[in-house]
């Protein structure tokens, strides 16, 4: 991507400047280096990519479980997967391109470890990979099925609504697919416009029948995926792909859990509450230390980690509508799909959250 | 043309074939059109020297341009082992099952049929809210549930209670899914026709058409890795073969090795679309191939047909791991369901010829008469005993009160959210004032 601009860029400047004679220069080979120029010798009409519109904040690393090895978020999903097949006789890893490590590298080494029987590729087709998955919970057996990004889950939307969410109750508890956890990476990346950088929750958020999680760092992917994979009931696993390296943490080696529907007040505070789920977090934790700096105003962090079934009593006490001093303040991306130049604008940044917060303030 | 003309062969064999037994339609064989060339250097450049290398197939070049032409004017054969009368047309087809399990087959179909007609019967009164019939395709749920083992997951979708029937599921239990009464296993949430039987291995049907079939396949898959010997059926007909999720259970069956069959009832309708205006290939057994699936047409209304077929694909199934297509042609008698009336689409003579010259029930009761098996005097008696069980049966779960309205709230997940216990909370406050506008006296305390 930057060699292209690189080449934009000096082949404009060319223009501009009339020096034809560095026309020969375009011939033969061993003059495309001629094109790549470094980025710096531009100047300011060669636009950088950006840098990421967060800080990744690790926890403090935990003991509680035991010997911790440094990884990553990718990494943190390869051990809760690896966990789960050595300790799950019946558990099987399926998706497109899983079986050579997977296109974010979450299953690496799987498949030589565990078996083609177990950690295998299948067609192109998502429908197909939620519900063969589905089929599979329904014998007993658990099944951990990739969807290769968030952006193509929709064709498996009817599987998972009508079919996946619903098959415990429809058969008055006699059949269930509730060993079926679907992971896939989502969110924005910087560079992933419409089809790569949705975070589809709230299409599910209001589907009885399912559980949706979003970790905001490799400690909590890996302790939230396990209880994903355990846990009785269909889930679906958001990761959010722009952590996958740039989040390292202290993370144990042993499986461990940590458990659904329960919110985490990272930060206790007395003036504003900012709620939020995977990347945010660090932003909206950015946001609080600047209020504390900037304005004295003492904010409550929490990340909601489950979507659905939402932990509605840690981010709302009864009546609390009742004693709002403000009203409640959403910021979000616009309503449109994900655009891809325009992304710096579009995300809800620690600049427009920061803002929404000091109006909050003076309301 | 070699192609199409390596297919019209094969069926061209199968018909003649008709004394070797069941054929299942192979891929056209790779061998092609050009003759090994040994190598020499100063041969004059000919496209056939060279093999192709692509990955993605394997096949030899041809130099000639010409397209596939679609066979379906002379489709895929259909199997048959009786003819319309009921007599064995190849003795050696002839299954030569026991009289005990050709009269279990017999009783089924008209104990479904005897069902159908009283549960009907009950919609239009009003005593139930919708039902669906089987006329017709009895042979077809018959047949194929014989043929499996009765610890076999069954996956179908609506039309397929002749399975649960063969497999002894009580007329109780069909009648209390259908009435949604205290005494469904269900728990009175789906609309009538809507049967599970964990203990028959019957997986509850759902409304949403064709979803079942990659299910069926994920569950084909865990049966393959627990190595116990178990194949999956899964049922569908032509209509809900048209959905993207049956295009993805096929594939997948096919690419994962699983043992499967896809038995589907091509029953010439779906609600009021002709298969004219379903598909425009060689119905569904001739997608099978495209997929690398073994495949199969039958007689569907042939109940040993759909026997050995089925029997067959069953044994390959488990022993070579992989799926195999059963498309079971038949017709549907009746209406789509209680909300469809097909005078609207199709003639009365069209549905008579079937009722009268081709019904599965007809043709099995001759063969049975043939045999010295069954005789009027029996037919007489065996329809007032079934029709007196049904009506039993039916009594019962009319006077049956509603399941708990509690249970409204339960197994959305296998534990109840702490949300839901503050709705089912408040229904409760809710009917304590307001009890009077519902109906309450039909439901259990």
């Amino acid at each position: 991507m930057a060699a292209v601009t690189a080449t934009a860029g000096w082949l404009l400047r060319l223009r501009v400047a009339g020096i034809r004679g560095q026309w020969r220069r375009l011939h033969g080979a061993g003059q495309a280096r001629a094109f790549l120029r470094p980025a710096s010798a531009g100047g300011d009409a060669v636009q950088r990519r950006q840098v990421a519109h967060f800080t990744f904040q690790p926890d403090p690393e935990t003991h509680e479980y035991g010997q911790t090895q440094k990884m990553n978020l990718f990494q943190a999903v390869t051990s809760a997967l690896d966990n789960s097949l050595a300790r799950d006789p019946t558990a099987v890893v399926f998706g497109e391109d899983v079986a050579f490590g997977g296109v974010f590298r979450c299953t690496v080494g799987l498949r030589d470890k565990y078996g083609k029987d177990r950690v295998f590729n299948t067609p192109l087709c998502e429908q197909g990979i939620v519900g063969f998955g589905i089929g599979i919970a329904v014998t007993g057996a658990t099944a951990i099925a990739e969807i290769q990004f968030a952006d193509y889950i929709f064709p498996a939307f009817d599987q998972i609504v009508n079919e996946a969410a619903k098959y415990r109750y429809r058969s008055g508890d006699l059949f269930n697919c509730g060993s079926l956890t679907i992971r896939s990476p989502w969110g924005c990346v910087g560079h992933g416009a419409l089809y790569h950088s949705q975070s589809p929750e709230a299409f599910f958020a209001h589907c009885p029948g399912i559980k949706v999680v979003v970790p905001r760092s490799p400690f909590q992917a890996k302790g939230l995926l396990l209880s994903c994979i355990e846990d009785k009931n269909p889930c679906i696993f958001f990761e959010p792909k722009i952590l996958y390296r740039a989040a390292v943490e202290q993370v144990p080696v042993e499986p461990y859990k940590i458990p659904l529907s329960q919110a985490e007040v990272i930060q206790e505070g007395s003036d504003v509450t900012l709620v939020a789920w995977g990347t945010q977090v660090h932003v909206i934790r950015e946001v609080a230390a600047m209020a504390q700096e900037k304005l004295g105003v003492s904010c409550e962090v929490i990340d909601l980690r489950t979507i659905i079934p939402w932990d509605v009593d840690t981010v709302c006490k009864e009546e609390c509508f009742l004693n709002l001093e403000a009203p409640i303040s959403r910021v979000c991306g616009y309503d449109t799909p994900f655009p891809h130049i325009f992304e710096p604008f579009y995300i809800p940044d620690k600049w427009k959250c920061y803002d929404a917060l000091r109006k909050m303030i003076n309301y | 043309m070699a192609v199409a003309a390596g297919v019209l062969r094969i069926s061209e064999l199968s018909r003649g074939l008709g004394q070797a037994g069941l054929l299942f339609l192979r891929r056209p064989g790779t061998r092609g059109l050009a003759r090994c060339h040994p190598q020499r250097q100063q041969q004059h450049f000919s496209s056939l020297d060279e093999k192709p290398q692509f990955p993605g197939a394997s096949a030899e070049f041809i130099d000639k341009l010409e397209f596939i032409q679609p066979n379906v004017i002379s489709g895929i054969p259909i199997y048959r082992v009786m003819d319309r009368q009921g007599q064995i047309i190849n003795p050696s087809e002839d299954p030569h099952l026991p009289q005990e399990k050709v009269l279990k087959f017999y009783k089924s179909m008209t104990l479904l049929n005897t069902m159908d007609r009283i549960l009907y019967e009950s919609q239009r009164q009003g005593r139930i809210s919708f039902y669906m019939t089987n006329y017709g395709e009895e042979g077809t749920h018959v047949g194929s549930a014989a043929a499996m083992d009765n610890t076999d997951l069954v996956f179908g979708q609506y039309r397929e209670a002749g399975v649960l029937m063969y497999r002894d599921y009580p007329l109780e239990l069909f009648m209390a899914q259908c009435y949604g009464n205290a005494s469904d296993q269900g728990k009175g949430r789906q609309m009538p026709v809507h049967y599970g039987c964990k203990e028959r291995h019957f997986v509850t049907i759902s409304s949403p058409l064709a979803t079942q079939i990659p299910q069926a396949v994920g569950a084909a898959y865990a049966a393959k890795r627990a190595n116990d010997n178990k194949a999956v059926i899964c049922y569908f007909g032509e209509g809900a073969a048209s959905e993207g999720d049956a295009h993805a259970g096929f594939n997948f069956a096919a690419t994962l090795e699983c043992p499967i069959i896809f038995f589907c009832r091509n029953n010439g309708y779906a609600i009021s679309t002709p298969t004219s205006e379903q598909y425009r290939g060689d119905g569904i057994a001739a997608r099978g191939p495209g997929y690398g699936i073994m495949s199969i047409r039958v007689d569907g209304n042939d109940v040993f047909a759909v026997y050995n077929a089925t029997k067959e694909a069953r044994r390959r199934a488990v022993a070579e791991n992989q799926p195999f297509l059963i498309e079971a042609m038949t017709y549907r008698i009746g209406h789509h369901s209680t909300s469809d009336d097909s005078s609207a689409y199709r003639s009365v003579d069209e549905v008579n010829y079937w009722d009268k010259q081709d019904h599965p029930i007809s043709r099995l009761r001759h063969y049975l008469q043939s045999r010295g098996w069954w005789d009027d005097e029996q037919e007489k008696a065996w329809r007032k005993q079934s029709r007196k069980k049904v009506m039993e049966a039916f009594e019962q779960a009319e006077r049956k009160p509603k399941p708990n309205p509690n249970l409204l709230f339960s197994d959305v997940y296998q534990e109840m959210p702490a949300q839901l216990r503050k709705q089912q909370e408040a229904l409760a406050q809710h009917l304590q004032t307001y009890g009077e506008h519902y109906p309450l006296e039909h439901f259990e305390k």
